[in-house]
């Protein structure tokens, strides 16, 4: 076993990194914020995807690189695998996480059933949670994409979350 | 049943929830190296990254005084303890500790036996100014705040720019007399 | 003895090349790696010839010279290591065991956050690295 730090590590980094680009640096340009997260995300999975797969055969289609993706390299990431992969057989690949660690321990919390009607307060609060909670994925976004790129793999990734806490990454190969 | 007196950082850090360090150094290098690109200039990038550390040091103060349960720490001197003894084991999984203290007691240097953010790291001839590990001197600089005491943090040496150890300046500026939160009447 | 050693990326661009020779004989050297990369396209494209082996990054003997030997490897991510040597008896086991730490060192000098993806690598760590693994060659099979 490799060394290891605390898990609050981790996540006061990526939370801290989101506020810096999100309200720091881009307040107004979201779509750049997104943009540098995801580029961030990019260069972590290009390198774990190379020492993650040191030691083990090449793979020989797109399919083999997806499950090591879902299996290997989110167990040593998240320490659990991808709870279910389905495939259109076209290119896209949805990789479902049934409680996505990162959104489960962000500091902000998930719109909940309070049961009443949407006030405008909360509704506000919600939507940006929900905001936020979007930029922060294109962390994880990225770092798939990163990690497919460099096995030979070039793909559009991105992430859906109307099933909370389960997350999808939905992955579409470039032909 | 809590656990009663305070518990060291060993403890702590075998006890927590703990991550693969490799994907904490390559996000924290994917950060700075964004930064680079993005702000340009290397004094810049230093300061970015001590005021992350700073943010970061503030909100961590709480989870490490109610895992550590440490008493809130009078001095300074037993604060920067503390910090190294307890606070680097219990987030990095390493240890540290302080030294240097000079005659009145406000300053020291905290001396880091291993430092998990550098593995893999050479600076390239271009950013021979940076501080890559800026963030832990912000965090110890806002977590030090949060229990009242205004301090300056600085690397005093850096292995990445070809020094022989990491050392942390840390030095105490005021210390701000202690404000009781709560009001009796509201 | 080993007389140089090569990584390439995918898309045969050289990362690094080193010989460690006294004979000013780098550019036959460096003709050798060149020609090695045909043969390693030819084994991946053609499974057949490698049988059973099919997708082991440790590529075998490519091809023997007069005077050298040259090895290969193929990592997940389609970059080539290259082994030249002079030792005319080698052990399969020694270059395994040599191309398992040549790539370790590899995956850490690209894992250098200011390591740009495709770009030559100038690291000093691993250039010593390299040099002890080159050095410690065929003295022990034992991992």
């Amino acid at each position: 076993m490799g060394r290891e730090v605390s898990e609050s590590c981790i996540d006061s980094l990526l939370t801290e990194m989101v506020s810096t680009y999100c309200n720091r640096f881009y307040a107004t340009k979201p779509e750049l914020a997104a943009r540098r997260i995801e580029a961030i995300g990019y260069q972590v999975g290009h390198q774990l995807s190379e020492r993650y797969t040191m030691e083990r055969p090449r793979f020989s289609d797109h399919l083999e690189a997806i499950k090591f993706i879902c299996k290997d390299f989110w167990s040593e990431v998240f320490k659990k695998q991808i709870d279910n992969l389905k495939t259109n057989h076209r290119g896209t690949f949805v990789l479902q996480d049934n409680r996505f660690r990162w959104l489960a321990r962000m500091s902000v919390d998930p719109p909940t059933e309070n049961g009443g009607l949407p006030q405008d307060p909360s509704a506000l609060a919600e939507n940006e949670a929900t905001q936020l909670m979007s930029m922060y994925l294109y962390f994880p976004c990225g770092i798939i994409r990163g990690a497919l790129s460099n096995l030979g793999i070039s793909c559009a990734v991105s992430a859906d979350i109307s099933s909370l806490p389960a997350c999808s990454f939905v992955i579409r190969i470039k032909a | 049943m809590a656990p009663v007196g305070p518990r060291s950082g060993d403890a702590i850090f075998a006890s927590g929830e703990r991550v693969n360090a490799e994907l904490f150094t390559l996000t924290y290098g994917a950060i700075v190296r964004q930064l680079l690109t993005d702000l340009e200039e290397v004094d810049e990038v230093n300061k970015q990254l001590d005021q992350m550390g700073y943010n970061i040091g503030i909100r961590l103060v709480d989870e490490f005084l109610a895992k550590s349960n440490v008493s809130r720490c009078v001095d300074f001197k037993e604060t920067t303890d503390v910090i190294a003894k307890v606070g680097f084991k219990m987030f990095l999984g390493v240890s540290a500790s302080v030294t240097n203290w000079d005659a009145d007691g406000t300053c020291c240097s905290i001396m880091l036996d291993d430092n998990p953010l550098v593995d893999f790291v050479e600076l390239p001839d271009t950013c021979q100014g940076l501080y890559y590990c800026n963030i832990l001197s912000g965090v110890i600089r806002g977590a030090l705040e949060m229990v009242s005491m205004k301090a300056d943090v600085t690397w005093a040496r850096d292995m990445l720019r070809g020094d022989d150890a990491f050392e942390l300046q840390v030095k105490l500026i005021k210390q701000v007399p202690e404000e009781y939160p709560y009001k009796d009447d509201e | 003895m080993i007389v140089c050693v090569a990584v390439v990326g995918h898309q045969n661009n050289p990362l690094y090349i080193q010989s460690f020779t006294e004979a000013d004989d780098a550019l036959k050297l460096h003709h050798i790696v060149h020609c090695s990369l045909d043969v390693v396209d030819e084994r991946v494209n053609n499974p057949k010839k490698s049988g059973p082996m099919l997708n082991e990054t440790f590529l075998g003997l490519l091809y023997p010279t007069e005077n050298y030997k040259v090895y290969g490897y193929l990592t997940n991510t389609k970059v080539k290591f290259i082994l030249v040597t002079t030792d005319l008896d080698v052990k399969d086991a020694d270059v395994r065991n040599f191309f398992r730490r040549f790539h370790a060192a590899y995956v850490d000098a690209v894992s250098n956050p200011f390591h740009v993806p495709g770009k030559k690598i100038t690291s000093r760590t691993f250039a010593d690295r390299v040099s002890s693994i080159v050095k410690s060659f065929g003295l022990s099979s034992t991992v």
